[in-house]
C-alpha cells in the first residue's frame, strides 16, 4: 500500500512501512482483552465461567500465534525476532543514548517480552485448567496465581518498554500495533510493498474468538439467579474451595 | 502375602490415616483459635454461632454462603455457577478445613465479595467460623 508512504522508497529514506499484519494485531488486542478480563475476574466465583472462558481464549490465541510465528508474514515470524539476551541489553542501553537502535520489527528487548508472555500465557492457562479440574491441589492453584501475577509484571515492563522506545524514537508504537505501520528503512520499505496484510486470516481469528465467546455466554453466562433445586449434576469432581 | 500380613498392612494404613487426620484436626484447632483470637481483638465483642448461622444463610443480593455450601455446612456443597461439588465446610465432617490461615483469609476475601460485594468484617468472619466449628 503506497498510500501510507511519506516519501519514495529508497536506501536511507525514512518512510512508513507495513510491519504488523492483521492477524498479529487481532491477536495482540484480543490477548490484551482476554488476559485483562481473566485477571480481573480471577477472584470471583460469580464470574468463574467467564474467567475460564477467557483462559481458554488465551490458550487458543497463543496456539494460533505460535503457528503464525512459523507461517505468518515477515515480521510475524519468530525467525525475524530471534535476539539474544546481549542484544536485548544493548538495545535497552542504546535507548538512553543520542542515537538509539531502531528496529523495523520487534526490537531485541521487545522480543524477550513477547517470548516471556507467550510462555507465561501457556503456563498460566494450563495451570488454570489443572486447578479447574483439581489436579495438583493447592500447590497448582498457588502456581496459577504466581504465574498470572508474573505475567502481569511482564505486561507492565512491556508497556514501560513501549513507552520508552516510543519516546526514544519519537514513534508511537502502540498506534503501530493498531495501524500496522511503523517507520522503515530502504530494505524494509521494498519488502513492505509486497508484504501481505492477510486480512482474511485476521477476520477468521476474530470470528473464531467471538463465536466462542457468544457460545460460552449463552451456555454459562454471568447472570446468576439462585438455582435451588436443579438436581442433575454431571461432575463428580470435588473442590475444597470454590 | 498371608492373612495376618495383610491385616497388619491394613492396620498400618488405618493408623497412618488416623494420625494424618488427627494432626490436621489439631493443627486446625490451633489455626482456628489463633484466627478467632485475632478477629476477637479487631471486632471488640464476643462471637455468636447463632449470628454466624444467620449470616451464613442470609441472602445478601441473590447469593448467600449456603447457595454453594448448602444450609448444612457438614454436607457436600455445590457451586451454583459451575455445579461442581464442594467438599464440606464444617471441620466436623472435613478436618482439613480451617487448617491454613492464608487459605482461610483468601477464601473469606473472595467469597465475601461474591456474596456481599465487600469484605467481611472481623465480627462477621468470627461469627461464621464460630458457627462452623460449633457444628458436630
Amino acid at each position: 500500500m503506497k498510500a501510507q508512504m511519506t516519501t519514495a522508497a529508497g536506501n536511507g529514506t525514512v518512510a512508513s512501512v507495513r510491519v504488523w499484519d492483521v492477524p498479529v494485531r487481532v491477536f495482540h488486542w484480543l490477548l490484551v482483552i482476554s488476559f485483562g478480563a481473566a485477571y480481573l475476574l480471577g477472584d470471583s466465583e460469580r464470574w468463574r465461567q467467564i474467567h475460564v472462558m477467557f483462559g481458554y481464549t488465551v490458550l487458543g490465541l497463543i496456539a494460533f500465534r505460535i503457528l503464525w510465528g512459523f507461517v505468518g508474514t515477515r515480521y510475524a515470524r519468530f525467525t525475524s525476532f530471534l535476539h539474544g539476551p546481549r542484544a536485548a541489553l544493548r538495545y535497552v542501553g542504546s535507548l538512553a543514548s543520542r542515537k538509539p537502535e531502531h528496529h523495523v520489527g520487534h526490537n531485541p528487548a521487545g522480543s524477550w517480552a513477547v517470548y516471556a508472555m507467550l510462555a507465561l500465557g501457556v503456563a498460566t492457562g494450563l495451570s488454570g485448567y489443572l486447578t479447574l479440574n483439581e489436579f495438583g491441589g493447592d500447590a497448582v492453584e498457588e502456581l496459577h496465581e504466581i504465574l498470572a501475577n508474573t505475567w502481569l509484571v511482564v505486561v507492565f515492563v512491556h508497556v514501560a518498554g513501549v513507552i520508552a522506545s516510543s519516546v526514544a524514537h519519537r514513534e508511537n508504537l502502540a498506534r503501530a500495533m493498531l495501524t500496522g505501520y511503523k517507520r522503515g528503512d530502504g530494505e524494509s520499505i521494498r519488502a513492505s510493498v509486497s508484504s501481505p496484510r492477510r486480512p482474511i486470516v485476521g477476520v477468521l481469528l476474530a470470528s473464531a474468538v467471538l463465536i466462542f465467546w457468544l457460545g460460552s455466554l449463552l451456555i454459562g453466562g454471568p447472570t446468576i439467579i439462585e438455582r435451588s433445586s436443579q438436581a442433575t449434576m454431571a461432575q463428580t469432581a470435588e473442590d475444597d474451595d470454590d | 502375602m498371608n492373612m495376618s500380613t495383610r491385616m497388619i498392612g491394613s492396620l498400618a494404613t488405618a493408623a497412618v490415616a488416623t494420625a494424618v487426620l488427627a494432626t490436621a484436626a489439631i493443627a486446625g484447632t490451633d489455626v482456628q483459635s489463633a484466627l478467632l483470637a485475632q478477629w476477637r481483638v479487631d471486632a471488640g465483642q464476643e462471637f455468636s454461632a447463632a449470628r454466624g448461622r444467620a449470616l451464613f444463610e442470609r441472602r445478601a443480593n441473590d447469593w448467600s454462603c449456603s447457595s454453594c455450601h448448602t444450609a448444612d455446612p457438614r454436607a457436600t456443597g455445590r457451586h451454583v455457577v459451575t455445579e461442581k461439588s464442594i467438599r464440606p465446610l464444617a471441620p466436623a465432617s472435613n478436618p482439613r478445613r480451617f487448617t491454613d490461615r492464608t487459605k482461610v483469609e483468601k477464601w473469606f476475601r473472595r467469597n465475601c465479595n461474591d456474596v456481599l460485594n465487600r469484605d467481611c468484617t472481623a465480627l462477621e468472619k468470627g461469627d461464621v467460623l464460630t458457627y462452623l466449628v460449633s457444628l458436630k
